[in-house]
């Protein structure tokens, strides 16, 4: 089964720029986009307008945005952990933020990575393909429950 | 019964004056009466006994001839002794011979006569003599007389009475003169204590009325008076000298008091102020590190996609207005980067450790090779610099210091970087010393202000804000820097980690700006 992408991410210019630097990259697995947190856990939980979904297909990394609007990016990464289901699933969080305390409270709530999204766009660009390298085509994802 | 020793002064006075007298009358009466009853009962003795004698001599005669009737009248004149009561004539045989009776006198003899000898009998003196002639014994004479010295005594007793009463009238009245002069001035002294006590008047004076012990004692308690008086006086002044400081300190201490408590309501004030003067830094700078950046972002990046995406439709001109677009971007995202640290510096609390400065200088030097490979600039790390102080920003502090001397020696034929330490009692003064761009003294009070800058942007990039970073991480921990410069000869910056650094290094400070 293709490996997808969960980009979580409100501002709609991060958004396309992190889209053409993965097409860029060459990173052609799909990539659903969720606008705020609450989004983000309907359509990993199947739920509203999402709810048609088969619930196995998760993406194969969550790709997450701290700044959100509804639910935050922390609240967003507690609810997943506190799910049997989600619990497992890679998460990244990618945000303009260097304040070591948005750091801290990532890795506590169990993020497994933290990336700052760089000013120039050449870095910022790398740094998502570098990503989308990493954990389309490196990382091994948690075996799936029979 | 009082004890002897609680009487007052004034009756043992008294008892003094009136046993004396009392015992010298008794003795001196007593004496008197002794001797004259005594030489009384000699002289009747001796009177009777003489009176018995010649009375054997007359009668010898009238009993050598037996003739009791001339015997009677030789006993006859006795009546010429009224203290003779009887008498009598005795015979040699022991007979009653002749008698003689006072007028009136009960007519009673002893039926035989005694030994000679004298004894006192109710009230009477009995007399017996014998006769003798030519140490014969012819007869006894007896005789009776009134013995009147019990009379004598009573007399006596009387008389003496009567002496006592006038004496001990007389003692008394000595006493009474005499308390005029002892008693009274004594008991005067314990009543003007007594009031001394009582008013507590240390006025008071005692009057001399003489100028023996009595006198020498009111001297001396008056001047025990004035004395108290003095010293009470000084108490009471002192006293009242402390009442007063007291009073002064409860008033300085009641204003110590309200200042406090003003003091801790505008600390109260303040810390709510600055804390939420705090939280709006932080929101503010939690915003900036968000917010501010996503826009750049996508300048930077729909620029470089238009470059990309449509490169037959940009001429050279539009291209390069991109790039400076571009290129502004990324200053805007240095210029947030250096006020987010800025900011962030004075938020984390600070961690003291033991510090390798050496080798964070090293670490340092090596990564501005690394950025720039093509420079070539010499760079000396002093080996051994030791500090105590928080590692992360200590790190801030020597990029952004090495990192200037790196930036302003680019223009230098021979870039020469130093980067070392002044030791004075312990107390180390760290210092970074190029010999780039320099500066003016004159505006060496605006290097540490951020975004101040002494040199054009276009001669060398920065933001201004760097060492105004370093500033408030060597306050932080209690240091100072300070820099000194030439233009076009270098400049050397200095710090210092602790208080106690803080004196020698202004004497290393002054010392080496002779030496230069």
């Amino acid at each position: 089964m293709e490996k997808t992408i969960l980009l979580v991410e409100d501002n709609k210019d991060d958004e396309d720029l992190t889209l053409r630097a993965l097409r860029k990259a060459n990173i052609a697995n799909e990539v659903f986009v969720a606008r705020d947190g609450q989004e983000a856990l309907d359509f990993l939980f199947c739920a509203g307008k999402y709810a048609g979904r088969d619930p196995k297909a998760l993406p194969a990394v969550v790709l997450l945005d701290l700044k959100l609007p509804k639910l935050n990016g922390i609240d967003v990464l507690h609810r997943l952990r506190a799910d049997a289901r989600t619990r497992l699933i890679p998460v990244v969080v990618l945000t303009s933020s260097s304040e070591d305390e948005d750091m801290m409270r990532s890795y506590e709530s169990g993020a497994n990575s933290y990336v700052r999204k760089p000013v120039e766009f050449p870095a910022f660009a790398a740094a998502v393909t570098q990503l989308g390298i990493y954990w389309m085509l490196l990382n091994q994802s948690p075996p799936k429950k029979p | 019964m009082k004890p002897l020793g609680s009487l007052s002064l004034r009756h043992k006075l008294f008892g003094v004056v009136l046993l004396t007298a009392l015992v010298a009358l008794i003795v001196a009466l007593g004496a008197m009466v002794g001797y004259d009853l005594q030489s009384y009962h000699r002289n009747l003795v001796s009177d009777l006994t003489t009176q018995a004698d010649l009375l054997g001599r007359t009668t010898a005669t009238a009993l050598a001839f037996d003739d009791p009737k001339v015997a009677a009248e030789n006993l006859g004149v006795l009546r010429f002794r009224p203290a003779v009561s009887s008498a009598a004539l005795y015979g040699a045989r022991g007979a009653l011979f002749a008698t003689y009776a006072r007028t009136g006198e009960q007519r009673a003899f002893p039926k035989l006569p005694e030994g000679d000898g004298v004894r006192i009998e109710d009230r009477d003196l009995i007399l017996f003599k014998r006769i003798v002639n030519g140490g014969e014994i012819l007869g006894t004479v007896y005789l009776r007389a009134d013995y009147e010295l019990y009379d004598r005594v009573l007399d006596y007793l009387g008389i003496s009475a009567l002496v006592l009463i006038v004496a001990m009238g007389l003692a008394l009245l000595l006493a009474l003169w005499m308390q005029r002069y002892v008693t009274h001035p004594v008991l005067a002294i314990a009543d003007i204590a007594r009031e001394v006590v009582d008013k507590r008047d240390y006025s008071r004076r005692a009057t001399k009325l003489s100028a023996d012990e009595v006198g020498a004692l009111v001297d001396a308690f008056n001047d025990m008076l004035a004395e108290i008086g003095r010293r009470t006086a000084e108490l009471e002044s002192s006293n009242a000298m402390l009442a007063r400081e007291i009073d002064e300190r409860k008033h300085a201490q009641g204003e110590v008091l309200r200042l406090n408590a003003v003091l801790e309501d505008r600390v109260h004030e303040r810390t709510a102020q600055l804390e939420s003067a705090n939280r709006e830094l932080e929101a503010f700078s939690y915003s900036v590190s968000h917010d501010l950046r996503a826009p750049l972002r996508s300048i930077d990046g729909f620029g470089q996609a238009l470059v990309e995406d449509f490169p037959e439709h940009l001429p050279d001109g539009a291209r390069s207005y991109l790039d400076r677009i571009r290129t502004s971007t990324v200053r805007m995202g240095q210029l947030i980067e250096g006020l987010l640290n800025l900011a962030r510096v004075s938020r984390r609390p600070l961690e003291r450790n033991p510090v390798d400065l050496s080798k964070m200088a090293k670490q340092a030097v090596s990564e501005l090779q690394q950025r720039e490979p093509e420079r070539s600039v010499e760079v000396s790390v002093w080996d051994g610099m030791q500090a105590e102080g928080d590692a992360q920003l200590l790190s801030i502090v020597l990029e952004n210091l090495i990192g200037n001397a790196w930036k302003f020696t680019s223009k230098k034929d021979k870039p020469r970087v130093e980067i070392g330490a002044l030791k004075d009692r312990g107390h180390a003064t760290f210092y970074v010393r190029d010999n780039g761009a320099g500066f003016d003294m004159t505006y060496a009070d605006k290097l540490f202000g951020a975004f101040q800058r002494l040199h054009a942007a276009s001669d060398y990039a920065g933001t201004g804000i760097g060492l105004a970073t370093v500033q408030r991480i060597i306050h932080l921990h209690g240091g100072r820097i300070w820099a000194e410069g030439e233009t076009g000869k270098g400049a050397v910056f200095y710090f210092t980690l602790d208080r106690a650094a803080e004196a020698p290094a202004r004497a290393v400070q002054s010392a080496e700006k002779r030496g230069a």
